[in-house]
């Protein structure tokens, strides 16, 4: 389990972290959300000593994290980038090996995961001869072929065609239900609420909401409203009740307490009751919550 | 896994990256078979028998003008030919042809083209001056002997008191070599060490490196391992100079006695000079994020070299000269300057002591300097830093 407890970090004037504090468990996705500047980033590179908290601790199973855990954890940085003129096989089996893997171990490591992405016949190609998808799936792999027991990801889902963003999701459920503990950040909500069990949003350096993602949806005082009549938008005259961008029938975030029954006799009043849903709020609604906008 | 396992990793990439690129394979080879070669081309066209230095004679001559100028010739140590001109037109273009040295004309005129050579006038003079003196003494009704007793020249040994010494002209020679060679290497694989910095940082995978090893393995690693490849072509380029150099069959030149000291001294030096720049030139690469901003940053350290090159230079003439000998103790010129210094004079073994310990403290403080810097500016990307700032960020 790693474990963020009460980290800061300045840079100057700038606050990049405000006691931010998270947990992501093992055998489980973690979504690591929050507008651009948030402090997603420096919270991952915190992970991984690439910079030093002015307070707060970074831990592992409940030990501080050092060198010797981060040889476990693998990373895979929002600047992507690899050595362009070095075939591919040859340098995911360096960052294996400096990963703590013998040379037999890395080579197998390796085999294994370009043979996984369908580039086992590419390992002899150089990087930057590669079209730029492949060379995202390399950058993963250089992340994967240490088989680490914590995965972190920084945009990793960012230009990935459909078939991509399929693949590299059957790959993090697949690594969790192995144990490993992954963590990802990204801004395609409807996605992450699609993959993750666990959910943390950063905002202004701090961590606004975080846990699991059930247990949030259903604390929320909040509920999605989904009214279809005669399949044109309707807006019900009741009060407490916002209308929120969806396509087709109306949507609306309403309190959990909300009078649905006059709803209901309200929309059928008013036409032929195509839809009516009550259910707890998207991932989308909560983020809008969280970071207030 | 031991810190200084994965150092060695990271300096085995930069090692075989390079080794095996197609730069290196080809130009490494070309230049070692270019260097071998040079000795025996020297030995071809220097080689082979003297050449006989052409006199021609023009006009009137006395009789027994050549035989005596063969004798005066024989005193010079030198080997003549003598060939004769109808008109002095053919003489002159015999001369600015380069087919005679000197043209004698009328016994009365010595002719060169462009310098007089005193070694060829004194032969001429004394050559006339026998023949004549001969003709003159026998219509006195001189006997040969006679004659000869009064003309021939009195003999007289030679002597030097000192030696020229080939062996001593040779180790400055090579001295010089040596201290060039040096100097590229150390300028050439500090590049390296600067331009695989701004490269890393460049393509974005020093993140990816860094969230496995901290930067001063990251650094260690690459200084080291284009060091072992700086290591690698000193010591070929020098054994190729060396054979070469046997292959050259000089004469009077004991070829191992000076090679041999001289390579081992190279070797030295080019670790010890090395491991002092290679940091620096870590450090100021490491301040850019682009291989375009890369030459105005290197000013700093080539700035620093120029003047221990110039002083390598100055000592292969003048190895006791008042700059050569201060800049052969400072640590940025030590290692350019003391080995061309050892070579060609005899420095006290204090100056040497000096040289050496002054340097390697100075390693060992740019070791430390450079690894702050380059831990401070690695992840910074976009546009310049400054070295203080660097500095500074190391410490957040």
């Amino acid at each position: 389990m790693l474990e963020l407890v009460d980290v800061s970090k300045r840079f100057g004037d700038v606050v990049a972290l405000d006691g931010a504090g998270f947990v992501v468990e093992r055998g489980r996705i973690l979504g690591f959300l929050g507008p651009n500047g948030a402090g997603k980033t420096t919270a991952m590179r915190a992970v991984f000593g690439l910079i030093r908290p002015d307070t707060g601790s970074v831990s592992w199973n409940g030990a501080p994290v050092g060198a010797g855990e981060r040889l476990h954890f693998g990373y895979m940085p929002e600047e992507r980038g690899l050595y362009p003129k070095m075939k591919v096989h040859d340098q995911l089996v360096h960052f294996s090996r400096l990963s703590g893997l013998s040379r037999t171990e890395a080579n197998a490591a390796v085999d294994r995961w370009l043979g996984e992405f369908g580039l086992g016949e590419r390992g002899d190609a150089k990087l930057d001869e590669l079209s730029h998808g492949n060379q995202q799936r390399v950058q993963l792999a250089a992340a994967l072929a240490p088989d680490p027991e914590l995965l972190i990801l920084d945009e990793p889902f960012a230009g990935l065609d459909p078939i991509g963003v399929d693949a590299l999701t059957a790959t993090l459920r697949e690594l969790a239900a192995g144990g490993v503990a992954v963590l990802f950040s990204s801004h395609q909500l409807d996605l992450v609420e699609d993959v993750c069990q666990d959910v943390a949003i950063i905002n202004e350096g701090r961590i606004v909401l975080s846990g699991r993602l059930d247990d949030i949806k259903n604390r929320s005082t909040k509920r999605r409203l989904t009214i279809d009549v005669d399949g044109r938008p309707w807006v019900p005259d009741v009060p407490g009740v916002e209308a929120v961008d969806g396509p087709g029938p109306s949507h609306f975030v309403v309190d959990d307490d909300a009078p649905v029954a006059d709803l209901l006799a309200a929309a059928t009043a008013a036409g032929v009751v195509n839809r009516f849903l009550f259910e707890p709020p998207s991932l989308t609604d909560l983020f809008r919550e969280a970071v207030g906008s | 896994m031991s810190l200084w396992i994965q150092v060695a990793l990271l300096a085995r990439r930069e090692f075989v990256q390079r080794v095996t690129s197609k730069a290196f394979r080809v130009t490494m080879p070309l230049l070692a078979v270019a260097i071998l070669a040079v000795g025996p081309i020297v030995s071809l066209v220097a080689g082979g028998p003297a050449e006989a230095t052409m006199i021609g004679l023009l006009g009137e001559e006395t009789p027994g003008i050549e035989q005596e100028m063969h004798s005066q010739a024989a005193l010079f140590d030198l080997e003549i030919e003598v060939i004769r001109f109808e008109t002095r037109t053919e003489a002159e273009s015999a001369l600015a042809g380069g087919s005679v040295a000197v043209v004698v004309a009328d016994e009365d005129e010595v002719v060169f083209q462009t310098e007089a050579s005193s070694r060829l006038i004194a032969l001429v003079h004394g050559a006339v001056d026998a023949t004549v003196k001969t003709v003159a003494l026998s219509e006195l009704g001189l006997s040969e002997s006679e004659i000869a007793s009064v003309v021939a020249p009195t003999p007289m040994t030679i002597t030097t008191i000192e030696e020229r010494d080939l062996q001593d002209d040779a180790r400055s020679a090579a001295a010089f070599v040596g201290a060039i060679l040096l100097y590229v290497s150390i300028v050439l694989f500090g590049q390296f060490v600067a331009m695989g910095t701004v490269e890393e940082k460049q393509n974005r995978v020093v993140e990816v490196i860094l969230s496995r090893v901290r930067p001063w393995q990251v650094l260690v690693g690459k200084v080291g391992g284009i060091g072992l490849l700086g290591l690698l072509q000193l010591v070929v380029l020098a054994g190729a100079a060396y054979v070469s150099a046997e292959l050259a069959d000089f004469s009077g030149i004991d070829v191992a006695a000076i090679g041999v000291p001289i390579i081992i001294s190279l070797i030295f030096w080019f670790v010890l000079g090395y491991a002092f720049y290679a940091f620096l030139y870590a450090a100021v690469g490491s301040t850019v994020s682009r291989q375009e901003d890369l030459q105005g940053a290197l000013i700093l350290p080539i700035g620093l070299i120029l003047p221990g090159y110039f002083a390598a230079i100055m000592a292969a003439e003048n190895p006791d000269g008042f700059f050569p000998t201060i800049a052969s103790w400072l640590p940025p010129w030590a290692p350019f300057v003391m080995p061309v210094r050892i070579a060609t004079a005899d420095p006290q073994i204090w100056e040497i002591l000096v040289a050496v310990a002054g340097t390697a403290l100075g390693a060992v403080a740019l070791v430390w300097i450079g690894s702050r810097v380059y831990s401070g500016a690695l992840l910074r990307t976009g546009g310049k830093i400054k070295l203080r700032e660097a500095w500074k960020a190391a410490a957040e």
